[in-house]
């Protein structure tokens, strides 16, 4: 039995450094808890270099259920970016609302031990091990805040139908598994590419796979939980998963879609084609309406998810697929990079203005130029992110998918190019209304001046600057995230 | 294809087929003579010592449920870990030294947060 401990060293610090904070809370009394943050940060950033330095090299082990090769690296760089963002913004949150922090941050990282898995999976018992990781600590964490009921009905919900997803998901794979007779996805690629007629068994265990997934990414008509559960769970929670659970769930997708059920894309692509409109524009229109501005991130997180899915629909077979596929798992990588970047910052801005004042409305935003010009000034560039103006990375993202839709252009890719923008436009009512609150509104008065301290602040700035300096030079991401294209051929 | 699965779903119509029988002809079939003792919720035997159903339960008893729990696994893997270690020498032991100190820090971390302690 050999396995190659190289491979898995990201995954194997963050385990010994979830444990060290397990231990660490143990030991340490009262307000010194706080400092298993820093200890947590520390084993992300050894994680990040472990990760690194297997940049462009390509390893299998655990016999084929384990790769880690360049599209597996650029998702757990994503990933543990992510982890150290939410860290940062979490510290002072946490320690000031009295959360059971030790076991916090332990789940906090467990649940990213399961998202580093994620792309690495070649084999379906692997990636719902991965997601169950990822879900298991989330239920937890989404109901930390024990005094208030409103979190705990959101992490039951959360709860409820993220075992409904993952039930409909096993039944799904136990039926893969009756046909192709392995888990391992290339080998179920072999299977069903070998059957000569469509199997509508198959096709329909297929889709329960994909429902477990689309659960994840808050897909409509599978979204009616994000909402709640984001605006009752702890807010890093909340930006923990619009962004690292979603992306893992991309992770995961990709993966089963782009391997294992490659060769019937003729029939998932359009589906997840359909469900990429459907998801964006009703993801858009409902949150037009929000008045809290959780609630309108988490239904702008759905409407995102919807651009995501995007490049999904393209997905076909036949001759001239590789191309097309490659060209769609790139702009996927890249969309999930720039989101990760943009949606972390708006959560990092909307946690300095809860804390202390609890407020989270729309309304209360008014004046918050005058009250915090760094705080003001991130939100603006991160919702203008988000809804794709120019000179941030939000525009080429975009940019990215309608360049996987030129790649070959067919009617339905033209379809989905023309909701994409008709999306977009909606989505800069709700974004630039935020804009005009923060800056045109005259602040009521009595509110303090925020002190976001200097953990936020970093993330606020770090994340902006990001924003722009990607939105000007693209070609810093996209240079490494056009070489993972080998992936589909896998 | 599809017809392969035929030995499932008849399967399936004997397992539904077989859970109706059964109600239906003890519904039919059996004798009926309550009697208050019968008619009492079943508690292994003792006197029933409160109404069952607005009983509400103290968490204390899902720690214990996790505590058994960990044993639980733990005992599932070693078994058949047991059976086979010969052959898996010391890379076997290694992985069950590895898996059993995990399940010990969970096992420290429990009791540390007073997880045994019932009042």
């Amino acid at each position: 039995m050999q396995i190659d401990f190289i491979a898995i060293l990201p995954e194997i610090i963050l385990t010994v450094t979830a444990l060290l904070v397990l231990a660490a809370d143990l030991a340490l009394r009262g307000d010194a808890k706080q400092f298993v943050n820093p200890l947590a940060g520390l084993g992300t950033v050894a994680a990040i270099i472990a990760t690194v330095a297997l940049w462009g090299s390509e390893r299998v082990t655990f016999g084929t259920m384990y790769v880690v090769d360049d599209f597996a690296v650029l998702f757990k760089l994503l990933f543990l970016g992510t982890l150290l963002a939410i860290l940062a913004i979490s510290w002072r949150y946490i320690a000031e609302h009295r959360f059971f922090q030790g076991e916090y941050y332990f789940l906090l990282l467990t649940s990213f031990i399961g998202m580093l898995l994620m792309p690495s999976s070649r084999d379906l018992i692997m990636l719902f091990i991965a997601l169950e990781t990822v879900s298991v600590p989330a239920f937890v964490m989404v109901g930390m805040r024990k005094r208030d009921l409103y979190s705990s009905e959101s992490a039951l919900k959360f709860f409820l139908l993220g075992v409904l997803a993952a039930a409909l998901m096993l039944f799904g794979m136990s039926m893969v598994y009756g046909f192709a007779g392995t888990t391992d996805l290339v080998g179920i690629a072999a299977a069903i590419s070998g059957e000569t007629a469509s199997v509508p068994l198959l096709l329909g265990s297929v889709m329960l796979v994909l429902v477990g997934f689309g659960f994840k990414i808050s897909a409509v008509p599978f979204h009616f939980w994000a909402p709640d559960t984001y605006s009752g769970a702890p807010m890093p929670v909340a930006a923990m998963l619009a962004v690292a659970s979603k992306a893992a769930g991309f992770a995961g997708l990709v993966v089963v879609a782009f391997i294992a059920f490659e060769p019937v894309a003729d029939v998932w692509g359009p589906m997840l084609g359909v469900l990429a409109v459907l998801t964006m524009t009703v993801g858009n229109l409902i949150a037009l309406q929000q008045r809290d501005l959780i609630r309108l991130l988490a239904y702008s997180s759905v409407a995102q998810a919807g651009y995501i899915l995007i490049p999904f629909g393209l997905a076909r077979t036949g001759p001239g697929a590789a191309v097309v596929n490659a060209a769609a798992i790139e702009a996927v990588v890249f969309y999930l990079i720039a989101y990760a970047v943009m949606n972390v910052g708006a959560f990092a801005v909307a946690i300095a203005v809860e804390r202390r004042t609890g407020l989270r409305s729309i309304a209360d935003y008014a004046g918050l130029s005058g009250r915090s010009p760094l705080l003001a000034m991130g939100m603006t560039v991160f919702l203008l992110s988000l809804g794709g103006a120019p000179l941030t990375v939000g525009l080429w993202a975009k940019f990215a998918i309608l360049e996987a839709i030129a790649v070959d252009i067919t009617l339905f890719g033209i379809v989905l190019a023309g909701f994409l923008v008709v999306n977009s436009v909606i989505a800069f009512f709700y974004y630039l209304k935020v804009v005009r609150t923060v800056w045109m509104d005259e602040a009521p008065a009595g509110l303090p001046q925020l002190q976001p301290g200097f953990n936020l602040s970093a993330v606020v700035v770090v994340l902006m600057v990001g924003t722009l300096v990607l939105g000007v030079l693209p070609g810093l991401v996209t240079d490494f995230s056009s070489v993972i294209s080998i992936v589909a051929a896998g | 294809m599809l017809s392969e699965y035929l030995p499932v779903l008849l399967l399936f119509g004997l397992a539904v087929a077989f859970a109706v029988g059964s109600l239906v002809v003890s519904s039919l079939v059996g004798p009926r003579v309550p009697n208050p003792t019968k008619l009492a919720a079943y508690e292994s035997g003792n006197i029933p010592l409160a109404d069952v159903r607005n009983t509400r339960f103290s968490v204390k008893f899902y720690m214990v449920a996790m505590l058994f729990l960990i044993f639980d696994i733990e005992v599932v893997f070693i078994y058949p870990w047991a059976v086979v270690f010969r052959e898996l020498g010391w890379f076997g032991l290694g992985q069950m030294a590895l898996f059993i100190g995990i399940l010990g820090v969970a096992f420290v971390y429990e009791i540390g947060r007073g997880g045994l302690e019932w009042d």
